[in-house]
């Protein structure tokens, strides 16, 4: 299957730097592999067999990261915003998408770092596709697929092109060594703007900027004296109608 | 502002939440299920204008007819849709986003009208802020803030939608249920471990708790993957089990939001942590702070005399 990566796309949300006075700035802050990511990269290997993986980002995001993973060559859209405009993010991925050409999967981490993201993807290609997929495989034309709900996990036999949102369950086993990351920096890189795609996305939304939630009042007990603050708390919870 | 609101449903979480996320806008509030007559049933008397059920075949997964009830959105002249986070139902809104031409945001914790605009008030920075966007132009919201449970109303008829053939893309091989066992889903009560324990041998210390409270146990992510103390079936969190009991006790567990999100619908949530400055104690309902070889087993003395 020829499938295309979509990698670092967006910035892990704890470099956000929080301010006093409620407002976030991001000094310095790249964009990052989320966690979905190695598994991505994992379940792309297994689909694609002797067909290229064609890595996809945004933006600053590193190019070797991917290749070092298998990505045979990359595909950079460098002038792509990643402020949080999640519609317009996935309007320009999903037009490199096409840029690209004729491919059977798209593979992205369903990363909660940004689900909009992920939908406006999905959305804009138009394909078959499936979120919280935690496997795929590809075997005598059939491609089948597991998604897990809850605790239930189903297998899914899909037939033409679709997107894949992957959710990790566990970190990446094995990381590549500085050898094989070095090498990967040799591997093709296409850097392409927004005007080589012909779009000029227009946020339809504007943010007001960022605040201070009310936070839950806790009752929080010092636990210096632990048989002291455990009858509180077991007090409290009897009232609550807990216990 | 007047647009009619889609909530998008494919099973029962959440619902009365996104209701409530819309009910100050003004217009028809359409519950949109994609999925089985009974889940359709269920929500028909609490507070929707409209039911519809896209009624799915058998053995076609719900993602199937996101061309379907995108077509019926733009074709009711949906203002804004809604849906939970669950995979499935984020892949139906963003369908419907693209047929709208629809501003799509996700982590939507509020909503307000404002003149001709809407205010969706998001959480971002882990849930450390929550960040304000105006647009004045159709949107599509993925819900995950609090759940409600909305009072009884006046039933509504729910309206059959015959479901297109979506032919061979897209067909459930098989179903897997997780290893039987773990109660954990459906628990009143539970105690839940972080990786903060000195062996596993410890572990005798979290279990005696449980029994005292009479709690199902659960885990954060890293005692199940890192140190393979329990099993998958126990971790709580945003990609495992996301359970609602009347009480959560954490102990030794800093408060992730990958692992809070799996009970963001827990009544009461104690946090136990020997760190005054854990993330746990802003998103708890008690905390102590202490050493939790001191205090848990001071609390299980406390939870045999409440019984």
């Amino acid at each position: 299957m020829k499938v295309i990566v979509v990698f670092k796309w967006a910035r892990n949300p704890q470099d956000a730097l929080v301010r006093a006075d409620g407002t976030v700035d991001w000094p310095g802050v790249k964009l990052s592999a989320n966690d979905d990511d190695p598994v991505v990269m994992e379940i792309a290997g297994a689909l694609a067999g002797d067909d290229e993986i064609i890595g996809l980002t945004v933006g600053d995001g590193d190019t070797a990261w991917a290749a070092a993973r298998g990505v045979a060559r990359t595909v950079s859209v460098t002038d792509a915003k990643t402020d949080g405009d999640s519609s317009v993010l996935g309007t320009v991925i999903a037009a490199a998408v096409r840029h690209i050409g004729e491919v059977d999967a798209v593979i992205v981490g369903d990363s909660y770092w940004d689900y909009g993201v992920v939908a406006a993807i999905t959305g804009q290609l138009g394909w078959t596709a499936l979120a919280g997929v935690t496997s795929a495989s590809y075997e005598q034309g059939s491609l089948r697929v597991t998604r897990k709900i809850g605790s239930v996990s189903q297998v899914l036999e899909v037939n033409g092109p679709v997107v894949l949102a992957v959710a990790a369950s566990r970190a990446e086993e094995i990381e590549p060594g500085m050898k094989v990351v070095l090498m990967a920096r040799k591997k093709p890189v296409e850097r392409i703007t927004l005007a080589d795609l012909g779009i000029t996305p227009q946020p339809a939304a504007a943010s007001r900027g960022t605040r201070f939630p009310d936070t839950l009042q806790a009752k929080i007990l010092d636990g210096a004296d632990p048989e002291a603050a455990c009858a509180e708390l077991v007090a409290a919870l009897h009232s609550d109608g807990v216990v | 502002m007047k647009m009619n609101s889609w909530i998008i449903i494919t099973d029962e979480r959440r619902v009365g939440g996104m209701l409530n996320l819309v009910r100050a806008l003004s217009g028809q509030v359409v519950a949109a299920v994609v999925g089985p007559r009974s889940l359709a049933d269920s929500v028909a008397g609490i507070g929707f204008d409209r039911v519809l059920c896209f009624e799915t075949a058998e053995e076609i997964p719900a993602e199937a007819y996101a061309a379907q009830l995108a077509a019926a959105a733009a074709a009711d002249d949906a203002g804004l849709a809604v849906s939970s986070d669950i995979p499935v139902s984020r892949i139906l809104l963003g369908a419907v986003a693209a047929k709208l031409s629809a501003v799509i945001v996700g982590s939507v914790r509020s909503m307000a009208a404002e003149g001709e605009s809407i205010v969706i008030s998001r959480s971002a920075a882990e849930g450390k802020v929550l960040e304000d966007i105006v647009t004045a132009g159709p949107a599509a919201v993925i819900f995950d803030g609090e759940d409600i449970d909305m009072p009884a109303a006046q039933a509504v008829p729910v309206e059959i939608i015959k479901a297109e053939d979506t032919g061979d893309a897209l067909r459930l091989v098989e179903t897997l249920e997780e290893e039987s066992g773990s109660g954990l889903l459906t628990a009143e009560r539970v105690v839940s471990v972080g990786a903060c324990l000195i062996s596993k041998d410890d572990l005798k210390l979290i279990e005696e708790l449980a029994e005292a409270a009479r709690a199902e146990i659960a885990c954060s992510l890293p005692v199940c993957d890192d140190l393979r103390w329990l099993p998958t079936n126990r971790v709580v969190g945003h990609t495992h089990n996301q359970i609602a009991p009347t009480l959560y006790v954490a102990v030794g567990i800093s408060g992730q939001p990958q692992h809070m999100a799996g009970v963001r619908d827990a009544k009461i949530v104690v946090a136990i942590n020997n760190d005054p400055e854990a993330r746990i104690f802003k998103n708890c309902n008690y905390g102590i702070v202490g050493d939790l070889y001191k205090i848990v087993p001071a609390l299980i003395a406390a939870f045999k005399s409440a019984h």
